[in-house]
Protein backbone atom coordinates (compact mmCIF):
# COMPACT_ATOMS: atom_id res chain seq x y z
CA UNK A 1 0.00 0.00 0.00
CA UNK A 2 2.58 2.51 -0.50
CA UNK A 3 1.37 3.98 -3.37
CA UNK A 4 -1.80 4.70 -0.95
CA UNK A 5 0.18 6.50 1.96
CA UNK A 6 1.91 8.53 -0.75
CA UNK A 7 -0.90 9.51 -1.66
CA UNK A 8 -2.39 10.29 1.20
CA UNK A 9 0.26 12.25 2.04
CA UNK A 10 0.00 14.50 -0.54
CA UNK A 11 -3.68 15.00 0.30
CA UNK A 12 -2.68 15.93 3.66
CA UNK A 13 -0.14 18.72 2.68
CA UNK A 14 -3.34 20.47 1.34
CA UNK A 15 -5.54 19.86 4.38
CA UNK A 16 -6.07 21.99 7.63
CA UNK A 17 -3.89 21.43 9.61
CA UNK A 18 -5.44 20.86 12.68
CA UNK A 19 -7.60 18.36 11.16
CA UNK A 20 -5.40 16.95 8.97
CA UNK A 21 -4.69 13.87 10.87
CA UNK A 22 -7.97 12.85 11.48
CA UNK A 23 -9.58 13.05 8.23
CA UNK A 24 -6.22 11.16 6.60
CA UNK A 25 -7.09 8.34 9.31
CA UNK A 26 -10.71 8.53 8.12
CA UNK A 27 -9.73 8.69 4.59
CA UNK A 28 -7.30 5.88 4.48
CA UNK A 29 -9.87 3.54 6.16
CA UNK A 30 -12.30 3.94 3.95
CA UNK A 31 -10.00 3.61 0.67
CA UNK A 32 -8.63 0.38 2.33
CA UNK A 33 -11.46 -0.79 2.38
CA UNK A 34 -12.43 0.07 -0.99
CA UNK A 35 -9.14 -1.73 -2.30
CA UNK A 36 -9.61 -4.95 0.23
CA UNK A 37 -12.76 -4.94 -1.52
CA UNK A 38 -11.79 -4.63 -5.02
CA UNK A 39 -8.89 -7.41 -3.92
CA UNK A 40 -11.49 -9.81 -2.67
CA UNK A 41 -13.66 -9.57 -5.66
CA UNK A 42 -10.61 -9.64 -8.16
CA UNK A 43 -9.45 -12.99 -6.22
CA UNK A 44 -6.23 -11.79 -5.90
CA UNK A 45 -3.70 -8.85 -4.82
CA UNK A 46 -4.01 -5.74 -6.63
CA UNK A 47 -0.99 -4.56 -8.74
CA UNK A 48 0.58 -1.29 -8.67
CA UNK A 49 -0.84 -0.29 -11.70
CA UNK A 50 -4.22 -1.02 -10.48
CA UNK A 51 -4.29 0.53 -7.51
CA UNK A 52 -2.77 4.10 -9.12
CA UNK A 53 -5.73 3.69 -11.49
CA UNK A 54 -7.57 3.64 -8.78
CA UNK A 55 -6.67 6.48 -6.91
CA UNK A 56 -6.72 8.68 -10.18
CA UNK A 57 -10.04 7.76 -10.19
CA UNK A 58 -10.57 8.87 -6.88
CA UNK A 59 -9.52 12.53 -8.12
CA UNK A 60 -6.20 14.06 -7.51
CA UNK A 61 -4.91 15.25 -4.34
CA UNK A 62 -5.71 19.11 -4.17
CA UNK A 63 -9.22 18.70 -5.58
CA UNK A 64 -9.83 16.10 -2.68
CA UNK A 65 -8.59 18.22 -0.13
CA UNK A 66 -10.52 21.20 -1.32
CA UNK A 67 -14.00 19.33 -0.48
CA UNK A 68 -12.76 19.40 3.44
CA UNK A 69 -11.50 23.23 3.37
CA UNK A 70 -15.25 24.38 1.92
CA UNK A 71 -15.68 26.82 4.93
CA UNK A 72 -11.79 27.89 4.82
CA UNK A 73 -11.63 31.26 3.72
CA UNK A 74 -10.43 32.45 0.24
CA UNK A 75 -9.54 35.49 -2.03
CA UNK A 76 -12.88 36.31 -3.47
CA UNK A 77 -13.87 39.29 -5.70
CA UNK A 78 -17.13 37.90 -7.82
CA UNK A 79 -15.10 34.76 -8.59
CA UNK A 80 -12.41 33.02 -6.81
CA UNK A 81 -8.73 33.90 -7.21
CA UNK A 82 -7.06 32.24 -4.71
CA UNK A 83 -8.95 29.06 -3.42
CA UNK A 84 -9.11 28.05 0.03
CA UNK A 85 -6.38 25.27 -0.34
CA UNK A 86 -3.48 27.80 -1.52
CA UNK A 87 -4.94 30.97 0.81
CA UNK A 88 -3.14 29.74 3.76
CA UNK A 89 0.26 29.08 1.62
CA UNK A 90 -0.89 33.26 -0.07
CA UNK A 91 -0.73 34.47 3.44
CA UNK A 92 2.32 32.27 4.68
CA UNK A 93 4.56 33.59 1.96
CA UNK A 94 3.09 37.46 1.29
CA UNK A 95 3.87 38.08 5.14
CA UNK A 96 7.56 36.66 4.58
CA UNK A 97 7.97 38.66 2.19
CA UNK A 98 6.70 41.58 3.39
CA UNK A 99 8.61 41.04 6.76
CA UNK A 100 11.81 40.80 4.98
CA UNK A 101 10.86 43.90 2.25
CA UNK A 102 10.16 45.85 5.42
CA UNK A 103 13.55 44.76 7.46
CA UNK A 104 16.10 45.48 4.30
CA UNK A 105 14.21 49.05 3.88
CA UNK A 106 14.59 49.69 7.54
CA UNK A 107 18.08 48.74 7.59
CA UNK A 108 18.95 50.74 4.26
CA UNK A 109 17.95 53.63 5.16
CA UNK A 110 19.25 53.40 8.58
CA UNK A 111 22.17 52.57 7.32
CA UNK A 112 22.21 55.58 4.51
CA UNK A 113 21.08 57.98 7.34
CA UNK A 114 17.47 58.61 5.41
CA UNK A 115 14.87 59.08 7.07
CA UNK A 116 12.28 56.69 7.52
CA UNK A 117 8.57 57.92 6.60
CA UNK A 118 5.68 55.82 5.29
CA UNK A 119 6.19 56.69 1.89
CA UNK A 120 9.50 54.71 2.20
CA UNK A 121 8.06 51.45 2.36
CA UNK A 122 4.44 51.97 0.75
CA UNK A 123 5.65 51.51 -3.13
CA UNK A 124 7.68 48.27 -2.28
CA UNK A 125 4.67 46.78 -0.11
CA UNK A 126 2.13 47.82 -2.68
CA UNK A 127 4.52 46.21 -5.48
CA UNK A 128 4.82 43.10 -2.77
CA UNK A 129 1.54 42.64 -2.34
CA UNK A 130 0.28 42.57 -6.41
CA UNK A 131 3.13 40.39 -7.23
CA UNK A 132 2.75 37.86 -5.08
CA UNK A 133 -1.25 37.73 -5.38
CA UNK A 134 -0.48 37.85 -9.39
CA UNK A 135 1.83 34.65 -9.30
CA UNK A 136 -0.78 32.84 -6.26
CA UNK A 137 -3.69 33.62 -8.58
CA UNK A 138 -2.07 32.18 -11.93
CA UNK A 139 -1.08 29.36 -9.50
CA UNK A 140 -4.90 28.86 -9.06
CA UNK A 141 -5.91 29.01 -12.33
CA UNK A 142 -3.32 26.22 -14.00
CA UNK A 143 -4.29 24.15 -10.60
CA UNK A 144 -8.16 24.34 -11.89
CA UNK A 145 -7.45 23.97 -15.23
CA UNK A 146 -4.90 20.88 -14.63
CA UNK A 147 -6.22 19.11 -11.60
CA UNK A 148 -3.84 16.43 -12.60
CA UNK A 149 -1.02 16.19 -9.97
CA UNK A 150 1.20 17.99 -12.22
CA UNK A 151 2.92 20.23 -9.21
CA UNK A 152 4.77 18.41 -6.27
CA UNK A 153 2.84 14.68 -7.82
CA UNK A 154 3.68 12.27 -4.87
CA UNK A 155 6.50 10.63 -6.35
CA UNK A 156 5.45 7.11 -5.68
CA UNK A 157 2.26 7.90 -8.05
CA UNK A 158 4.78 10.08 -10.58
CA UNK A 159 6.47 6.79 -10.89
CA UNK A 160 3.54 5.23 -12.06
CA UNK A 161 2.46 7.73 -14.58
CA UNK A 162 3.09 7.31 -18.59
CA UNK A 163 4.97 10.55 -19.56
CA UNK A 164 3.15 12.56 -21.67
CA UNK A 165 4.17 12.77 -25.19
CA UNK A 166 2.91 16.61 -25.06
CA UNK A 167 5.59 17.11 -22.18
CA UNK A 168 8.27 15.36 -24.74
CA UNK A 169 7.32 17.33 -27.17
CA UNK A 170 7.31 21.09 -25.17
CA UNK A 171 11.17 20.20 -24.05
CA UNK A 172 12.50 19.30 -27.41
CA UNK A 173 10.45 23.16 -28.85
CA UNK A 174 12.55 24.61 -25.75
CA UNK A 175 15.57 22.80 -25.93
CA UNK A 176 16.38 22.27 -29.75
CA UNK A 177 16.87 26.54 -30.35
CA UNK A 178 19.42 26.01 -27.31
CA UNK A 179 21.74 23.34 -28.81
CA UNK A 180 21.49 25.09 -32.24
CA UNK A 181 22.07 27.98 -30.55
CA UNK A 182 25.34 26.52 -28.49
CA UNK A 183 26.42 24.46 -32.03
CA UNK A 184 26.38 28.03 -33.88
CA UNK A 185 28.60 30.07 -30.55
CA UNK A 186 32.00 28.84 -31.99
CA UNK A 187 31.51 29.87 -35.86
CA UNK A 188 29.18 33.19 -34.55
CA UNK A 189 30.10 34.51 -31.38
CA UNK A 190 28.33 37.56 -31.81
CA UNK A 191 25.61 35.47 -31.01
CA UNK A 192 26.74 35.93 -27.06
CA UNK A 193 28.87 38.19 -27.65
CA UNK A 194 26.47 40.77 -29.42
CA UNK A 195 28.26 43.67 -31.07
CA UNK A 196 31.21 43.53 -28.60
CA UNK A 197 32.25 40.15 -30.99
CA UNK A 198 33.42 42.78 -33.06
CA UNK A 199 36.29 43.07 -30.63
CA UNK A 200 36.20 40.27 -28.19
CA UNK A 201 37.03 36.38 -28.34
CA UNK A 202 36.26 33.51 -26.80
CA UNK A 203 39.10 32.50 -24.59
CA UNK A 204 40.70 29.13 -24.43
CA UNK A 205 38.90 28.65 -21.15
CA UNK A 206 35.56 28.80 -22.61
CA UNK A 207 36.74 25.98 -24.97
CA UNK A 208 37.16 23.94 -21.61
CA UNK A 209 33.54 24.22 -20.91
CA UNK A 210 32.08 24.31 -24.47
CA UNK A 211 32.36 20.49 -25.02
CA UNK A 212 30.78 19.53 -21.30
CA UNK A 213 27.89 22.02 -21.88
CA UNK A 214 27.12 20.50 -25.06
CA UNK A 215 26.63 17.01 -23.64
CA UNK A 216 24.44 18.29 -21.15
CA UNK A 217 22.31 19.60 -23.84
CA UNK A 218 22.18 16.56 -25.74
CA UNK A 219 21.48 13.99 -23.07
CA UNK A 220 18.73 16.31 -21.91
CA UNK A 221 17.42 16.67 -25.52
CA UNK A 222 17.74 12.40 -25.79
CA UNK A 223 16.08 11.94 -22.74
CA UNK A 224 13.15 13.91 -24.18
CA UNK A 225 13.67 12.20 -27.80
CA UNK A 226 13.54 8.39 -25.81
CA UNK A 227 10.63 9.73 -23.79
CA UNK A 228 8.61 10.71 -26.73
CA UNK A 229 8.86 7.17 -28.42
CA UNK A 230 9.26 5.14 -24.93
CA UNK A 231 6.38 7.20 -22.63
CA UNK A 232 6.89 4.03 -20.34
CA UNK A 233 10.11 4.34 -19.81
CA UNK A 234 9.05 6.68 -16.98
CA UNK A 235 12.49 6.18 -14.80
CA UNK A 236 14.77 7.69 -18.08
CA UNK A 237 13.18 11.17 -17.18
CA UNK A 238 14.34 11.14 -13.40
CA UNK A 239 17.24 9.31 -13.84
CA UNK A 240 18.23 11.08 -16.75
CA UNK A 241 17.97 14.62 -15.05
CA UNK A 242 19.76 13.36 -11.44
CA UNK A 243 22.35 12.82 -13.47
CA UNK A 244 22.59 16.03 -15.46
CA UNK A 245 22.07 18.28 -12.79
CA UNK A 246 24.42 16.26 -10.85
CA UNK A 247 27.17 17.12 -13.39
CA UNK A 248 26.08 20.49 -14.07
CA UNK A 249 26.78 21.16 -9.88
CA UNK A 250 30.77 21.08 -10.71
CA UNK A 251 30.68 22.15 -14.19
CA UNK A 252 28.92 25.50 -13.12
CA UNK A 253 31.32 25.89 -10.12
CA UNK A 254 34.63 25.21 -12.12
CA UNK A 255 32.65 28.12 -14.58
CA UNK A 256 31.97 30.30 -12.25
CA UNK A 257 34.62 30.35 -9.46
CA UNK A 258 37.79 28.62 -10.77
CA UNK A 259 37.88 28.99 -14.48
CA UNK A 260 40.06 31.71 -16.17
CA UNK A 261 38.23 34.69 -17.96
CA UNK A 262 35.99 33.22 -20.80
CA UNK A 263 36.81 35.95 -23.78
CA UNK A 264 39.64 38.06 -24.47
CA UNK A 265 39.97 41.64 -26.04
CA UNK A 266 41.40 40.55 -29.78
CA UNK A 267 44.76 40.79 -30.69
CA UNK A 268 44.59 43.63 -32.77
CA UNK A 269 42.98 45.71 -29.58
CA UNK A 270 44.98 44.40 -27.06
CA UNK A 271 46.13 47.00 -24.23
CA UNK A 272 43.09 49.38 -25.87
CA UNK A 273 42.08 50.34 -22.21
CA UNK A 274 38.05 50.68 -23.27
CA UNK A 275 38.13 47.20 -25.09
CA UNK A 276 40.00 45.77 -21.67
CA UNK A 277 36.98 46.96 -19.56
CA UNK A 278 34.54 45.41 -21.79
CA UNK A 279 36.47 42.23 -21.71
CA UNK A 280 35.89 42.92 -18.28
CA UNK A 281 31.86 43.56 -18.40
CA UNK A 282 31.83 41.05 -20.64
CA UNK A 283 33.19 38.25 -18.43
CA UNK A 284 30.99 39.21 -15.41
CA UNK A 285 28.06 39.02 -17.15
CA UNK A 286 28.61 35.73 -18.54
CA UNK A 287 29.92 34.51 -15.12
CA UNK A 288 26.98 36.34 -12.93
CA UNK A 289 24.10 36.85 -15.80
CA UNK A 290 24.23 34.08 -17.98
CA UNK A 291 26.01 30.94 -16.30
CA UNK A 292 25.40 33.03 -12.31
CA UNK A 293 24.42 31.10 -9.23
CA UNK A 294 21.26 31.26 -9.98
CA UNK A 295 21.83 28.51 -12.99
CA UNK A 296 24.27 26.53 -10.11
CA UNK A 297 21.59 26.99 -7.72
CA UNK A 298 18.73 25.73 -9.74
CA UNK A 299 21.52 22.92 -10.95
CA UNK A 300 21.43 21.69 -7.56
CA UNK A 301 18.23 21.87 -6.17
CA UNK A 302 17.06 20.35 -9.06
CA UNK A 303 19.29 17.36 -8.45
CA UNK A 304 17.89 16.75 -5.20
CA UNK A 305 14.22 16.86 -6.50
CA UNK A 306 15.18 14.09 -8.67
CA UNK A 307 17.08 12.54 -6.39
CA UNK A 308 13.78 12.04 -4.28
CA UNK A 309 11.38 10.87 -7.54
CA UNK A 310 14.72 8.51 -8.08
CA UNK A 311 13.87 6.75 -5.02
CA UNK A 312 10.53 4.57 -6.24
CA UNK A 313 12.26 3.44 -8.90
CA UNK A 314 15.05 1.93 -6.88
CA UNK A 315 12.38 0.85 -4.06
CA UNK A 316 10.48 -1.23 -7.15
CA UNK A 317 13.84 -2.30 -8.61
CA UNK A 318 15.30 -3.79 -5.11
CA UNK A 319 12.06 -5.22 -4.72
CA UNK A 320 12.10 -6.76 -8.39
CA UNK A 321 15.74 -8.29 -7.61
CA UNK A 322 14.87 -9.47 -3.65
CA UNK A 323 11.58 -10.86 -5.78
CA UNK A 324 13.47 -12.58 -8.50
CA UNK A 325 16.06 -13.89 -5.95
CA UNK A 326 13.83 -15.76 -2.97
CA UNK A 327 11.85 -17.28 -6.16
CA UNK A 328 14.77 -18.58 -7.23
CA UNK A 329 15.22 -19.40 -3.45
CA UNK A 330 11.99 -21.20 -3.04
CA UNK A 331 12.46 -23.36 -6.84
CA UNK A 332 15.72 -24.50 -6.30
CA UNK A 333 14.99 -27.63 -3.72
CA UNK A 334 12.64 -29.02 -6.22
CA UNK A 335 15.56 -29.08 -8.42
CA UNK B 1 -35.12 12.82 -22.55
CA UNK B 2 -31.19 12.86 -21.84
CA UNK B 3 -29.34 15.96 -21.82
CA UNK B 4 -27.39 17.32 -25.17
CA UNK B 5 -23.79 17.78 -24.36
CA UNK B 6 -24.22 21.72 -24.51
CA UNK B 7 -27.13 21.24 -21.46
CA UNK B 8 -24.90 18.58 -19.70
CA UNK B 9 -22.99 20.98 -17.58
CA UNK B 10 -26.44 22.74 -16.95
CA UNK B 11 -28.31 20.12 -15.92
CA UNK B 12 -25.19 18.00 -13.73
CA UNK B 13 -24.85 21.34 -11.58
CA UNK B 14 -29.03 21.42 -10.95
CA UNK B 15 -28.84 17.37 -10.21
CA UNK B 16 -25.79 18.25 -7.65
CA UNK B 17 -28.08 21.00 -6.47
CA UNK B 18 -31.60 19.00 -6.02
CA UNK B 19 -29.24 16.05 -4.46
CA UNK B 20 -27.29 18.16 -2.23
CA UNK B 21 -30.54 18.66 0.33
CA UNK B 22 -31.59 15.22 -0.29
CA UNK B 23 -28.90 13.85 0.95
CA UNK B 24 -28.34 15.61 3.94
CA UNK B 25 -31.84 14.28 5.09
CA UNK B 26 -30.56 10.77 3.82
CA UNK B 27 -27.65 10.93 6.01
CA UNK B 28 -29.57 11.89 9.31
CA UNK B 29 -32.09 9.20 8.56
CA UNK B 30 -29.19 6.70 8.03
CA UNK B 31 -27.36 7.45 11.25
CA UNK B 32 -30.40 6.66 13.54
CA UNK B 33 -28.20 3.58 13.31
CA UNK B 34 -24.55 4.14 14.08
CA UNK B 35 -22.22 3.87 11.06
CA UNK B 36 -19.10 4.67 10.09
CA UNK B 37 -18.07 6.10 6.91
CA UNK B 38 -17.43 3.20 4.31
CA UNK B 39 -20.98 1.33 5.62
CA UNK B 40 -22.93 4.47 5.72
CA UNK B 41 -21.93 4.94 1.78
CA UNK B 42 -22.38 1.02 1.50
CA UNK B 43 -26.04 1.89 3.31
CA UNK B 44 -26.67 4.72 1.02
CA UNK B 45 -25.73 3.28 -2.57
CA UNK B 46 -28.12 -0.01 -1.66
CA UNK B 47 -31.17 2.13 -1.38
CA UNK B 48 -30.19 4.07 -4.50
CA UNK B 49 -28.32 7.30 -3.29
CA UNK B 50 -24.63 6.48 -4.15
CA UNK B 51 -22.12 8.97 -2.81
CA UNK B 52 -18.61 9.36 -3.09
CA UNK B 53 -16.10 9.43 -0.18
CA UNK B 54 -15.28 13.10 -0.81
CA UNK B 55 -18.61 14.43 -0.58
CA UNK B 56 -19.83 12.41 2.32
CA UNK B 57 -16.68 12.87 5.04
CA UNK B 58 -16.70 16.64 4.46
CA UNK B 59 -20.56 16.31 4.69
CA UNK B 60 -20.30 14.37 8.30
CA UNK B 61 -18.05 17.00 9.40
CA UNK B 62 -19.94 19.45 8.88
CA UNK B 63 -23.24 18.21 10.39
CA UNK B 64 -20.97 17.38 13.44
CA UNK B 65 -19.87 20.43 13.61
CA UNK B 66 -23.31 21.59 13.69
CA UNK B 67 -24.11 19.43 16.79
CA UNK B 68 -26.49 17.33 14.49
CA UNK B 69 -24.23 14.28 14.79
CA UNK B 70 -21.46 12.75 17.53
CA UNK B 71 -18.60 10.71 16.34
CA UNK B 72 -15.71 8.31 18.17
CA UNK B 73 -13.37 6.54 17.38
CA UNK B 74 -12.79 2.41 17.82
CA UNK B 75 -11.36 -0.44 17.30
CA UNK B 76 -13.03 -2.34 14.72
CA UNK B 77 -11.70 -5.98 12.67
CA UNK B 78 -8.37 -4.59 13.90
CA UNK B 79 -8.48 -0.82 12.36
CA UNK B 80 -9.50 2.08 13.76
CA UNK B 81 -12.80 3.79 12.52
CA UNK B 82 -14.80 6.48 13.23
CA UNK B 83 -18.41 5.99 13.97
CA UNK B 84 -20.97 8.04 13.59
CA UNK B 85 -24.31 8.94 15.33
CA UNK B 86 -27.53 11.46 15.51
CA UNK B 87 -27.24 13.37 18.80
CA UNK B 88 -30.12 14.52 20.69
CA UNK B 89 -30.14 17.89 18.76
CA UNK B 90 -30.15 15.82 15.28
CA UNK B 91 -33.03 13.60 16.32
CA UNK B 92 -35.13 16.76 17.76
CA UNK B 93 -33.97 18.29 14.14
CA UNK B 94 -34.53 15.28 11.62
CA UNK B 95 -38.23 14.76 12.72
CA UNK B 96 -39.71 18.58 11.57
CA UNK B 97 -37.22 17.99 8.72
CA UNK B 98 -39.00 15.11 7.89
CA UNK B 99 -42.13 16.93 7.96
CA UNK B 100 -40.79 19.43 5.62
CA UNK B 101 -39.89 17.04 2.73
CA UNK B 102 -43.05 15.07 2.98
CA UNK B 103 -44.70 18.28 2.96
CA UNK B 104 -42.59 19.41 -0.78
CA UNK B 105 -43.33 15.82 -1.82
CA UNK B 106 -46.47 16.09 -1.96
CA UNK B 107 -46.45 19.91 -3.46
CA UNK B 108 -44.55 18.77 -6.15
CA UNK B 109 -46.78 15.64 -6.74
CA UNK B 110 -49.95 17.44 -7.38
CA UNK B 111 -48.00 20.07 -9.22
CA UNK B 112 -46.77 17.30 -11.46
Amino acid sequence: MELLDSYLRAVKRYLPRAQSSDIIKELSDDLRSQLEEKETAAGCPLTDEEIAAFLKQHGDPMTVARRYRQDSPSLTIGWELIGPELFPMYLILLSINLVITIAALTIVSLSMRAQITWQTFTLPVIIQIFCVTLAFMAMNVVKRKFPQPWYYPPAEMAAMMQIKRGYSISGLILWSPVLLWWLALPRFPSLILGSAAAHLVLAPSWHNFYVPILLLVLASISQRVLNLFYPDWTWLLPVMRLLINAASVPVLYFLLFKSQPLVLVAAAFQGVPQYEKLAEAVNGSLVWGVFGPWLWGYAGISALVYAWYCLPHLRRLLRGKAGASSATVSQSPEK
Amino acid sequence: MPPGNDNHELFENLRLELRRGSLILAVLVMLRVEHYGYTLRKALADHGMPIDEGTLYPLLRRLETQGLLVSEWREEDKRNKRFYRLSAEGKAILKPLLAEWQGINTSLNGIL
